[in-house]
């Protein structure tokens, strides 16, 4: 049998319990805009009714109310790694097309402002210079036209260096942030693991955990395993960056500069030393950007730059040796057109020896004016294995290189963006569903206070009606 | 399959969306204005390769024209000085005809025609002298600064001066003065210098009429090859002008998109984004709270 105020008690847990979920949906509209908020539900579980024991019998009773058990937090698991894969790949895959998309700009290809325009300016001067061996505006033509090719050389040349140096220095950056947004997991786990050891909700500082944890995978990919006390690991290449309270930190190290030549890895600088395999995130995709040149596949930065030494290279070797069989006016023979500088890329360090006519093979060895050197230097550019063959299959090979990266970074920004929207699916806020919420435990809440104005008035019956018969 | 839709998820959907065509708008918008089907390597590899081609060839071909107007010059000039000398040369016969037939002739009847014979080799010479802008057209890559002089005869040429007009042809532009006036004693100037001597030593000229028409026949030969050569060059100038126009129209079609496909690209992809913003308008407005009081 239940106690007289029994029925009261119960009315209060369903009061309170709605009072709880509307709580908790004020909260959930709350955040309904807020980046990372994860949808919390009130669990609550009825309250069996008290065993009597043998004294009153075994009398059916009525449970004793609700009981608000928690506030549950509807993430799931198994999307929040799909969407940290995602992004993973995504960063890097992005990062890798704007390396490329970078330096496809600076080769200005096709049109006239790139070099394969400017080679064919240059092989016209020396075609004009055939014709008019013995006149000074067409030698001044070649050697302008030699000159514009060499600081079109040397810029695009620089633009790498400078390209990488960015790439690199970038890098940096988001090193430093990896190594911050590890420390506040690391921080967040001691929180939550001691807000969950007190029986308290960490729910927000869990919704605070996933988003770095987010971060951390577009930085460097990685994994995340989740322990039984609340706390994270977090995973780069196998090896733990986060385990529970402890963080590890990683900095960046080799080649400062593209001429160095030396690969850029990412180093464990606490706990054992080594290196940090990374299988995605914007680091990885700048590191495989940064990767010395190595006869075609190495990093896209350092590759762009042999080949733009490789075009000086060819340029200077083939030019020169045909213009060392003619004699100058001076009558000198074997005369260099072109000088490669030692110690720098050859791209940069490509100069135009001759100043004037005076310095171009115009004559043959009698000291006779001879088109035919001019002549042949005016078709090198249709030689194979020559500056413009080198040149076009360099930029056929980076329009390519580009175009898969790009269609790349495509395809797993579309696996970001699904993998985003099914996450959003399960641990998203709908208003809608919110309202819904809002209205049911609205009338629970109603609902309540009317049980207990039924109490009270059978309460009042008993106690101010009954045994009054026969009074005034 | 998603079975839950959240308010979230339409948005960034929506936004993902708009911003996917206001991508493909912009790119619409960028073709149609530049009007260039390959704006960087990586819109089509294999395209840029060909139009860096075509545009070498079409570089070489305007070396190519420039060669041959230059050629088409110089063997004009060539042309019209040895039909100058042809005429100085008709000239020439006409007056040793005429010195043959005068019989015994005075002083002064002599002093005339030789006066007139050597005007007429000043004459001869002015032609073999002849220049194309800075070169003598009858001294071939010598840099000696007249071809002839009447002491040393013509400047020793190596070589031959020619011009490209194409990938494997190129014209010969010079002539070797002496394939043109002769050398040595048979020489159309050693001739006059013989008929001169002649009369001044009272000997009958009419033998030399031999050798002034051996001169014609020289003087032909060359201008009959000179003829040929400005043929040739005349010919290669045709024929690339022939090719410029193809290699403008493989450019083009290599490089440039047409200009009511792009026009029209645009606007398809101009609807389809009012659309999606319109659509989007009325989708993302409603929640139940529209409807609770």
């Amino acid at each position: 049998m239940v106690s007289t105020f029994g029925s009261l008690a119960t009315a209060y847990s369903g009061l309170t319990a709605a009072r709880a979920g509307i709580d908790v949906t004020g909260q959930n509209i709350a955040n309904a805009g807020t980046a990372g908020y994860t949808r919390q539900r009130v669990t609550q579980s009825s309250v069996p009714a008290v065993q009597t024991g043998f004294v009153h019998g075994t009398a059916a009773l009525a449970g004793q109310g609700v009981s608000v058990d928690g506030i549950a937090r509807l993430g799931s698991l198994t999307l929040d790694a799909g969407l940290r894969a995602a992004t993973g790949s995504s960063a890097w895959a992005q990062t890798r097309a704007t390396g490329l998309s970078a330096i496809e700009d600076g080769l200005h290809e096709p049109g006239k402002n790139g070099l394969s325009a400017q080679l064919d300016v240059f092989w016209s001067a020396w075609g004009d210079l055939a014709a008019h061996p013995d006149d000074a505006g067409a030698a001044s033509s070649v050697i302008a036209a030699a000159t514009t090719v060499a600081t079109a050389l040397a810029t695009g040349s620089r633009a790498l260096d400078t390209q990488w140096a960015t790439v690199r220095s970038t890098a940096a950056t988001q090193v430093d942030q990896l190594n911050a947004a590890a420390k506040q997991v690391a921080g967040l786990n001691v929180q939550i693991r001691s807000a969950l050891a007190a029986g308290g909700s960490a729910n927000e500082l869990q919704d605070q955990r996933d988003r770095l944890t987010q971060q951390i995978a577009g930085l460097a990919g990685g994994t995340v395993r989740t322990n039984s006390d609340g706390t994270v690991d977090v995973l780069l290449g196998g090896n733990p960056l986060v385990q529970g309270d402890t963080v590890r930190t990683v900095a960046l190290e080799g080649g400062a500069r593209l001429g160095d030549g030396a690969a850029v890895s990412l180093r464990w600088t606490s706990g054992s030393a080594g290196s940090v395999t990374l299988d995605g995130g914007s680091i990885g995709g700048a590191l495989a950007l940064l990767a010395p040149a190595a006869g075609g596949t190495g990093g896209a930065i350092a590759e762009a730059s042999a080949a733009y030494d490789r075009v000086a290279t060819r340029l200077a070797e083939t030019v020169n040796t045909e213009h060392a069989k003619g004699t100058t006016p001076s009558g000198a023979t074997g005369a260099p057109f072109f000088a490669l500088a030692a110690g720098t890329p050859a791209a940069q360090g490509l100069s135009v020896v001759p100043t004037d006519g005076d310095g171009l093979a115009t004559r043959n060895a009698a000291g006779q004016l001879d088109d035919s050197f001019a002549d042949t230097l005016s078709r090198l550019g249709t030689v194979a294995g020559g500056a413009d063959r080198t040149w076009a299959s360099f930029v056929a090979g980076v329009g390519s290189a580009s175009r898969t990266a790009s269609s790349e970074a495509t395809l797993t920004g579309l696996a970001l963006t699904s993998a985003r929207t099914q996450q959003q699916s399960g641990a998203g806020v709908d208003l809608d569903e919110e309202n819904v919420n809002l209205l049911s435990y609205q009338h629970a809440y109603q609902g309540a206070a009317r049980v207990l104005t039924a109490v009270d008035e059978m309460l009042d019956t008993l106690i101010n009606r009954v045994g009054l018969v026969g009074r005034g | 399959m998603i079975t839950r839709v959240t308010t979230q998820m339409s948005i960034t959907a929506a936004t993902e969306r708009l911003q996917a065509n206001a991508a493909r708008v912009a790119d619409a918008t960028q073709r149609a204005t530049t009007l260039q089907a390959i704006a960087k390597p990586s819109d089509d590899p294999v395209g840029t390769g060909s139009s860096m081609q075509v545009r070498k060839e079409q570089a070489a071909a305007a070396q190519y024209t420039r060669n041959a107007n230059d050629a088409v010059g110089w063997l004009a000039t060539t042309d019209s000085a040895l039909s100058g000398a042809h005429a100085v040369l008709t000239t020439v016969r006409d007056l040793t005809v005429q010195a043959a037939n005068s019989g015994v002739m005075d002083d002064t009847a002599r002093d005339a025609f030789i006066t007139q014979f050597r005007a007429l080799k000043a004459d001869l010479e002015s032609a073999a002298n002849t220049t194309y802008g800075t070169r003598s057209v009858f001294a071939g890559s010598s840099t000696e600064a007249t071809a002839y002089t009447s002491a040393d005869g013509f400047a020793a040429a190596t070589t031959a001066v020619s011009r490209r007009v194409g990938d494997a042809q190129t014209v010969r532009v010079d002539t070797p003065g002496a394939a043109a006036f002769g050398s040595g004693a048979t020489s159309a100037f050693a001739v006059i210098d013989g008929i001169v001597a002649d009369l001044q030593n009272g000997v009958n000229v009419n033998p030399k009429l031999n050798d002034v028409d051996a001169a014609f026949g020289t003087l032909r030969a060359a201008q009959a090859d000179v003829g040929v050569r400005h043929a040739a060059a005349l010919g290669a100038q045709d024929a690339l002008k022939t090719s410029s126009v193809a290699l403008e129209t493989r450019r083009a079609g290599i490089e440039d998109l047409d200009l009511a496909g792009a026009v029209l690209d645009l606007q398809v992809q101009q609807t389809t984004y009012q659309a999606a913003l319109a659509v989007t308008a009325k989708v993302l407005q409603p929640t139940l709270m529209d409807y609770l009081r």
